[in-house]
């Protein structure tokens, strides 16, 4: 499993010189955000219409300490990242109780009472207009004003996030949640209190959100009301199942897919999300596994020619 | 001594009374066999031990101490471990990991549970192992089980109860839909597990029945209408009555 690492290592470096800072860094942000939402969905097998419930959420609370008590970047991804495990752990807890459509349905209903709270709330959110002026503060003497130096930063994070999602995965908390995702009933009769299990992968999906969230928050200087919109919730599982869930690095490839489509079709042609709606379609019908099994397949396929 | 006990025993779905006032006593080391038609409440009451719900009224006793209300997950930890009529596996695992995430809940300890490796739980991957070579699966450790036969996935149902060392293994019909030479090799492995677990072992097959057990309790329409030795089971009449389709008297 080297090679996959490797590769994302020299997109890291490479990305930067073929799109804008912006959209690079904003590709791995978006990765942070499916690393944690394919927890729940990949590994849980939870459907989640909610994830950007903890991702507004953090972008929100750690935007405004930014901006109005001048906070310093580290104390900031610390608040986003509580901020993310706290909302999502609040949300999860009422939505574990249920399963199947109520549990969707659930994530998606408190994810609308999120949105419009921020929507009302003016005064801190700024309502439809976004929360504008959030303030991107040095670091250790580091200036990340600088647009490289900030991709750098997401990009280091990212790399972090990575390594502790793998971590976590191949960890006895990802073989359970796993359990679960493909027997219920049988994870709990041979002893793991499965609704338990099922609010910690929401607390640690929350946390990979909040994360993601205050990079965001940083990275555009704004937050939009759409940060915390079920629209944003759609685009994580659906660039996750793009990728691959229940893999990795799925969630990864996904965001690349999805960021760079979205910023260079956008340009292009209007209507652009017609062509996400046909590859949905595709990876629905053919490719359960996503563009991962789509390059494992290839893989397979050459490897048995190589043998004829 | 009885090691698993239940007192007067009921649990009614609304109006339908599926288990009615069991009381039954299942000795340390023993193999307990139930029996009765279908719909008798055998497998409601084997829910009822397991905590998958609980009684309506009466009482579980598990070593002594009233168990009653535990739910499914703490059950587990208390060493009652059980497997299923219908297959209940972990599909697109492999056998080892099917066992071993078994194996994994009644561990010792759950630290590093979110950065350890799996491989790092030595005790649990070995009692995994065990479990496998206990049902005659260890050559196929790396399948997936959903790859397997009807007939191993039965086996793999019997590993996963295994796994987590249980004090007492409840088996919900073992052979349920195999063929006569994968029940024969059910039953010897069945017997092969005799004396080192105290069993409770729901079946239809009365040839097993009575091969294997040490004492049977017949229900029938939610009641025990008879228990004892396979002996004394064979010539009971209202047992006879039960199955050739009278209405027991």
């Amino acid at each position: 499993m080297k090679k996959p690492f490797l590769l994302i290592l020299i997109s890291i470096f490479l990305l930067p010189l073929v799109v804008r800072p912006a959209i690079a860094s904003e590709i791995w942000i978006f990765a942070i955000f499916g690393l944690g939402a394919n927890l729940l969905l990949g590994y849980t097998g939870l459907l989640s219409f909610g994830q950007s419930t903890f991702f507004g959420s953090a972008a929100y609370v750690a935007g405004w300490m930014m901006k109005v008590h001048g906070i310093n970047a580290f104390l900031a991804l610390v608040a986003g990242i509580g901020v993310g495990a706290l909302s999502a752990a609040a949300v999860g807890y009422l939505c574990v109780q249920r399963s199947g459509l109520y549990f969707i349905m659930l994530t998606f209903a408190l994810n609308q009472l999120f949105y419009f709270t921020a929507y009302q709330w003016t005064s801190v959110t700024g309502g439809e207009d976004g929360m504008p002026g959030v303030p991107r503060p040095a670091l250790a003497g580091i200036d990340f004003k600088d647009p490289l130096i900030y991709y750098a930063f997401v990009s280091l994070l990212f790399l972090l996030a990575l390594f502790l999602m793998k971590r976590i995965t191949e960890s006895p908390l990802g073989k359970i949640l796993q359990a679960i995702r493909e027997n219920e009933v049988r994870a709990e009769a041979v002893g793991y209190n499965v609704p338990r299990f099922k609010l910690l992968a929401f607390v640690v999906g929350g946390a990979f959100s909040g994360l993601a969230g205050v990079l965001y928050a940083m990275l555009f200087g704004i937050v939009p009301l759409e940060a915390i919109s079920f629209v944003f919730s759609g685009n994580v599982v659906f660039a996750t199942l793009i990728g691959g869930s229940g893999s990795l690095y799925g969630p990864v490839i996904g965001s690349f897919v999805f960021i760079w489509l979205s910023e260079s079709m956008s340009t292009v042609w209007a209507r652009w999300p017609l062509l996400l709606g046909v590859a949905f379609v595709l990876v629905v019908m053919f490719l359960r596994g996503g563009l991962v099994e789509a390059w494992t397949r290839f893989w397979t396929w050459r490897s048995s020619k190589q043998r004829d | 001594m009885a090691l698993l006990e239940t007192k007067r025993l009921t649990k009614s779905f609304g109006a339908l009374t599926a288990v009615n006032g069991v009381s039954l006593a299942v000795e340390a080391g023993s193999l307990h066999s139930i029996i009765g038609p279908n719909g008798a409440g055998k497998t409601t009451l084997f829910n009822l031990l397991t905590g998958t719900f609980p009684p309506t009224s009466g009482q579980i006793l598990f070593d002594q101490n009233d168990i009653t209300g535990t739910p499914a997950s703490r059950v587990a930890h208390l060493g009652l471990a059980r497997s299923y009529q219908r297959t209940t596996v972990f599909p697109a695992f492999s056998l080892f990991d099917n066992v071993w995430v078994a194996a994994f809940a009644t561990g010792k300890s759950w630290k590093g549970l979110l950065h350890k490796k799996t491989s790092d739980y030595a005790e649990v991957t070995g009692r995994a192992r065990q479990a496998l070579q206990d049902v005659g699966l260890e050559q196929k450790s790396t399948q997936l089980a959903r790859q397997l036969s009807h007939g191993e996935q039965r086996q793999l149902e019997l590993a996963i109860a295994l796994a987590a060392a249980p004090r007492v293994l409840l088996l919900d019909e073992p052979a349920a839909g195999l063929s006569p030479e994968e029940t024969r090799r059910m039953v010897a492995l069945v017997r092969a597990l005799k004396g080192r677990y105290t069993m409770v072992l729901i079946e239809h097959k009365m040839d097993i029945i009575m091969s294997v057990s040490d004492r049977i309790s017949v229900m029938h329409f939610g009641s025990l209408i008879a228990e004892g030795t396979p002996a004394e089971i064979q010539k009971n009449a209202d047992v006879r009555r039960a199955y050739l389709g009278g209405v027991a008297a």
